[in-house]
């Protein structure tokens, strides 16, 4: 952005400064709208949010509105239900995020290698996911992964089982679900990292006797590390608030955004429901800013070895 | 020697197998549209256009289909005005502003949907605007122009200012150097970032099912309605409108630009 430099320079001294600053009046102006919305649209109705926590409950309204009171807080804190989907989101969140991560270091690494139609169609088949509703890729689960379905078809006629699993509706079928509603986002975030790295030192490593796995292990995912990080993140943050997956495929026990969604729809709790959804906020920022920090140092410490 | 062919076969079969995770629901989905019984069978038995035909004689569907290309537009037009000028005057300046508006922007998208929702629920309904299509509009918007706004900012770093000083020297105004200097070389990242708003729009639901009312619902909210109560084959059917929307913008995405940088650009 420094590229009007040609004046002469006592004109130059007086021209440039107010040039800039015109720049950056007309910069701000340009950001206005945008920071203007998300102030509107995302900082006041949560600061709403956050006000309809502390009222009191009432039983004809939807909430005490001008009280103060900790009463949903306390609601939260002492109903196992709550607290049971809050502890089941977060086994949800650790597991569909390790399978995640796994399968998309693995699945960015081929399409890196991949060449021509090949990786065409595996990048093809990460875009395509995404861009479609989670309420489809979701659905078609339950003919493939129910008792009846076809995956238990084929177990069974391989003679690999006896009896049909039920996978759907269950914490398996969640998990399942889960993992591939966010794994084409893990994909890219790593792939996006890799696409800019030299091949070049993989292959010295492999010259100097690592085998594939090794060299793997040790240049490619430290490199990787920032989209690791990235796609860690973000399947931790969906795959804890998971809505969609749960719903369609869940059983009995439910995580927090089934719940949520329960109090403030069916019950119309909506200093429980607004309370639980801000202790629910708290525990993930923590937990995200843990996440991050541990794979910080994780990723710092590969780098030395 | 041996080994290494080991590993390749292990390598190809094991990528293969993610392949096939990714493409099988959508194919499944595909597939049971197709069925003649109304139950969810893969493969199919007996293949017919039964639920093609129920399609287009229920009202319903069709309603939610306009609702959602409404709303798709509507949160195409504001995410990518807010997404570009932003973006542009963040490249401007990149000031203390700049550096409050990244994050900003990006926040929303790591809060669970619901908890969304449910703040905009509250506010819409203090608002008076609750069930609108306004609403849902703003609230998809909220997650499209984080996609537009970073999809631009790559753009736009890779743009030669230059020329932008070139026609201001040269006496275009502000706005005609933006046409006629910017613009040509930036209008396929528009088209792409519009594109992703619209398909985000269009793929949303969770916010949407706690802003709409039975006029405004959504295509996705509808599917999750029918669903909830059974399995239902029209749902098959309208997906497979949605996946082919889906190969048709990836289409036209790579046609603009390219499907690697697509692919970079949605990380």
């Amino acid at each position: 952005m420094s590229g009007h430099s040609s004046l002469p320079s006592p004109i130059a001294r007086v021209w440039e400064p107010l040039r800039e600053r015109s720049r950056s009046k007309r910069a701000l102006l340009l950001m206005a709208p945008l920071l203007v919305f998300e102030l509107l649209l995302f900082v006041a109705p949560f600061l709403i949010l956050l006000r309809i926590s502390f009222t009191s409950g009432s039983t004809d309204l939807r909430y005490a509105a001008g009280t103060w009171s900790l009463e949903g807080y306390a609601e939260v804190f002492s109903s196992g239900v709550l607290l049971d989907a809050i502890l089941y989101s977060f086994k949800l969140g650790l597991i569909a995020t390790a399978i995640t991560v796994s399968i998309a270091v693995f699945y960015a690494y081929a399409i890196w290698r991949a060449e021509g139609a090949i990786k065409s169609a595996l990048l093809f088949s990460v875009i395509l996911p995404l861009l479609t509703t989670l309420v489809v890729k979701t659905y078609a689960f339950r003919p493939l992964l129910s008792p009846t379905g076809t995956v238990n078809d084929l177990l069974l006629s391989l003679n690999l089982i006896s009896e049909p699993i039920q996978f759907v509706p269950g914490t398996i079928g969640v998990i399942v679900g889960q993992v591939y509603i966010v794994l084409p986002y893990a994909v890219l975030a790593i792939y996006s990292v890799l696409s800019t790295m030299d091949w070049g030192i993989v292959e010295a490593a492999r010259d100097l006797g690592a085998s594939r796995p090794r060299s793997v292990l040790e240049i490619v995912v430290p490199q990787a590390m920032p989209g690791i990080i990235v796609a860690t993140v973000i399947s931790f943050a969906w795959s804890v608030g998971a809505y969609a997956a749960p719903g369609l495929l869940a059983s009995q026990r439910v995580p927090f955004a089934i719940e949520v969604e329960k109090r403030l729809l069916s019950n119309l709790q909506w200093e429980i429901a607004t309370a639980y959804a801000v202790i629910m906020l708290l525990l993930m920022a923590a937990s995200i800013g843990v996440l991050t920090v541990t794979l910080n140092r994780f990723g710092g410490e590969f780098e030395y070895a | 020697m041996h080994r290494e062919t080991v590993e390749n076969v292990a390598f190809r079969a094991g990528y293969l197998a993610i392949l096939t995770f990714m493409l099988l629901p959508l194919a499944v989905v595909v597939a049971t549209s197709f069925e003649a019984s109304g139950q969810l069978l893969f493969p199919p038995e007996n293949y017919s256009l039964v639920h093609y035909r129920a399609f287009f004689e229920e009202t319903r569907w069709l309603s939610a289909f306009d609702n959602s290309l409404l709303v798709g537009a509507g949160t195409t037009v504001v995410a990518t005005t807010l997404g570009v000028t932003a973006a542009f005057g963040h490249e401007l300046d990149d000031g203390r502003t700049g550096q409050l508006l990244a994050p900003l922007v990006l926040v929303p998208l790591l809060i669970p949907p619901i908890i969304l929702g449910i703040s905009m629920r509250v506010y819409f309904v203090r608002a008076g605007l609750n069930a609108s299509f306004l609403s849902i509009i703003l609230a998809h918007t909220l997650w499209a122009t984080p996609l537009v706004y970073f999809v631009m900012r790559s753009v736009f770093s890779r743009f030669d200012w230059q020329l932008l000083d070139a026609a201001r020297d040269l006496g275009a105004g502000p706005i005609q150097s933006f046409v006629y200097a910017v613009l040509p070389n930036v209008k396929h990242g528009i088209f792409v970032g519009g594109l992703l708003a619209f398909i985000v729009s269009l793929q949303e639901f969770v916010m949407a099912l706690f802003l709409s009312s039975h006029s405004t619902e959504t295509i996705p909210v509808v599917a999750w309605t029918a669903l909830r109560q059974s399995l239902d084959p029209m749902v098959s059917v309208v997906s497979t409108f949605l996946i082919l929307i889906s190969i048709i913008a990836i289409v036209a995405a790579t046609v603009a630009t390219n499907l690697e940088w697509l692919s970079k650009q949605l990380s």
